[in-house]
């Protein structure tokens, strides 16, 4: 679970990875950004220093990796029945709570 | 609006025939990635202090923001009521119970980068995410009235109003929320925090006797009253220390401050930290709290009016009760901005959009009016003519205490869920402990709402 972030310093360097393209910083040429985007341009963020940024985040800590779900736990029944049994239970006693709690206002 | 499985803000960098396709990439990513080059600089540089210092947050705001209003003033009352036996061991005790929920939490959101709500939501189905929710709502509304009140308490030592605590509480949530990035949001809010010592600062300014203090690690003598009375102590005083708002805090905080599983033991010392200044701070508040035992301490209506404040301003001047009239309004005002976070967590998870302090107000627009919205609503009703503020505080921390062995439970089987734990599940120890929490959480919690409702209908006398 605990990969090493992308070509990040402490990380072993990455064998054919990311390798400076046409266009990056390191070149000094102008990033590609995409035009045909109705978003503001300041949030385009600009090819070069995408380069440079990924570098610091781990592949799943990417919001487009986030945004994609995890897969469902396969919960036995009589887990399901446990876990109901607990919110149902804990329902009642917050009912109570709520009861004892309009009572003793009047 | 961004959506489930969309990017934020940007869409694919055309490139020109890459070497290996670069993922999408959004302001968020940005942000925490200029967060996380930090860290592996100080990292890479061995500068342990820096590291220490960019990696910490999460754990101290979640445990002194705990430290809350209504918390204080509990602790104080009990301090008031009862003396300090019992009390002073009892508080720590509770603090380490928190330590091992939230170090868990923590440890889930490094690994897999997610908050609870959303883990939840989609580990175990969307009935299970919006029950969690629905309690989390439910419970921060309460509490935020609650904190509300306690600026209301403190403020009006100085002969300030309501109106005062309501605009100073929501100027403080739009402020924080003005920094646009997680780490400019977390430091403001650290440094607000700090200011929870004004309750060790109390404690000095009343003398207390170092020889009671010291008797009372013998957890005697034990509080006197109805059963009742003592359940309701019991069930308040762990409300006090672990909430649900806790939980979803430190886990989607430490996902958005980019915490890694390398941060682990960072993580755990930044919760133990949080722990320990906010059991001291605690237990500062009981020590003041009980300068006012020989006093008629337990008289004391602390929402009634300047309550603790002003008792202590008589009985030990009047630098005590500023002080504790100053440590209530940073208690309720630091609580108002974690609550409100995990409020606006809980939401942008479970709808399933961007939820994060590293994206703008434009791309997470149910973030950050679900942050304000929620502190908003607290606000306007403190403001009501004739609400029962008093009763609301009181419940506040029982309410949390019932409903939390349900979030508690799904803690603990994320924590032991290998799939997305891998080698970082739960140790045997770990678990037999959480399950210990759980069960004692879980008895007080009910004991006292089984014990009101047969009081409240005369099935048995009070």
């Amino acid at each position: 679970v605990s990969s090493p972030p992308l070509n990040c310093p402490e990380a072993p360097p990455a064998t054919g990875g990311r390798q400076p393209r046409e266009g990056s910083a390191d070149e000094g040429a102008q990033p590609a950004v995409l035009a045909a985007t109705a978003l503001p341009q300041e949030d385009v963020l600009r090819e070069a220093d995408g380069e440079e940024l990924i570098m610091h985040l781990e592949p799943d800590q990417l919001v487009v990796e986030t945004f994609r779900p995890v897969e469902r736990a396969h919960l036995s029944s009589a887990a399901r029945t446990a876990l109901w049994t607990l919110r149902i239970f804990a329902l009642v006693v917050s009912l109570m709570v709520l009861y004892a709690f309009i009572v003793n206002l009047h | 609006m961004p959506m489930k499985g969309m990017p934020m803000s940007t869409p694919e960098i055309a490139a020109p025939a890459p070497l290996l396709r670069q993922p999408r990439l959004t302001d968020e990513d940005a942000a925490r990635s200029r967060d996380r080059s930090r860290v592996h600089h100080a990292r890479r540089h061995r500068k342990r202090w820096h590291l220490m210092w960019l990696l910490v947050g999460p754990g101290i705001l979640a445990m002194l923001g705990e430290n809350d209003g209504p918390s204080m003033i509990a602790y104080a009352s009990d301090g008031a009521q009862y003396g300090l036996g019992f009390f002073v061991p009892f508080i720590p005790v509770l603090f380490a119970m928190a330590f091992v929920v939230q170090e868990m939490t923590m440890r889930i959101g490094a690994v897999t980068h997610r908050g609870y709500g959303e883990l939840l939501l989609q580990r175990y189905g969307p009935v299970w995410g919006w029950f969690g929710a629905g309690d989390l709502v439910l419970t921060n509304l309460v509490t935020l009235i609650a904190e509300f009140v306690a600026i209301r308490v403190g403020l009006a030592y100085f002969h300030l109003g309501a109106g005062v605590a309501v605009g100073l509480g929501l100027a403080l949530v739009l402020f924080t929320l003005g920094g646009g990035r997680y780490w400019h949001w977390e430091r403001a809010v650290l440094g607000l925090a700090i200011f929870n010592g004004l309750f060790l600062v109390a404690a000095i300014l009343v003398k207390p006797h170092l020889s009671a203090l010291a008797s009372s690690f013998s957890f005697s003598p034990f509080p006197h009253g109805s059963v009742n009375t003592l359940l309701l102590l019991l069930a308040s005083t762990i409300g006090a220390t672990v909430t649900p708002w806790m939980i979803f805090f430190q886990q989607s905080a430490s996902a958005d401050k980019g915490l890694t599983p390398d941060d682990v033991r960072h993580g755990r010392f930044d919760t133990a930290v949080g722990a320990v200044l906010a059991g001291v701070f605690g237990v500062g508040a009981l020590v003041a709290g009980a300068a006012l035992l020989p006093h008629n301490g337990s008289g004391i209506q602390g929402f009634a009016g300047a309550g603790f404040p002003q008792a202590l301003d008589h009985i030990a001047g009047g630098a005590a009760g500023t002080v504790f009239a100053l440590g209530l309004i940073e208690a309720g005002a630091v609580a108002i901005l974690t609550i409100s976070a995990s409020t606006a967590y809980a939401a942008g998870e479970c709808i399933g959009v961007s939820h994060s302090f590293n994206t703008s107000p434009r791309n997470a627009i149910v973030f950050y009016a679900a942050s304000v919205g929620v502190a908003l609503i607290a606000a306007v009703v403190i403001l009501i003519p004739g609400a029962p503020l008093l009763s609301i505080a009181l419940n506040a921390n029982v309410l949390a205490a019932v409903l939390l062995p349900v979030s508690l439970v799904f803690v603990l089987m994320l924590a032991n869920d290998r799939k997305l734990m891998g080698a970082w599940t739960n140790r045997r120890a770990t678990n037999l402990v959480a399950i210990a929490v759980i069960a004692f959480v879980g008895l007080c919690g009910t004991a006292y709402g089984v014990d009101s409702f047969l009081q409240s209908v005369h099935v048995i006398s009070s």
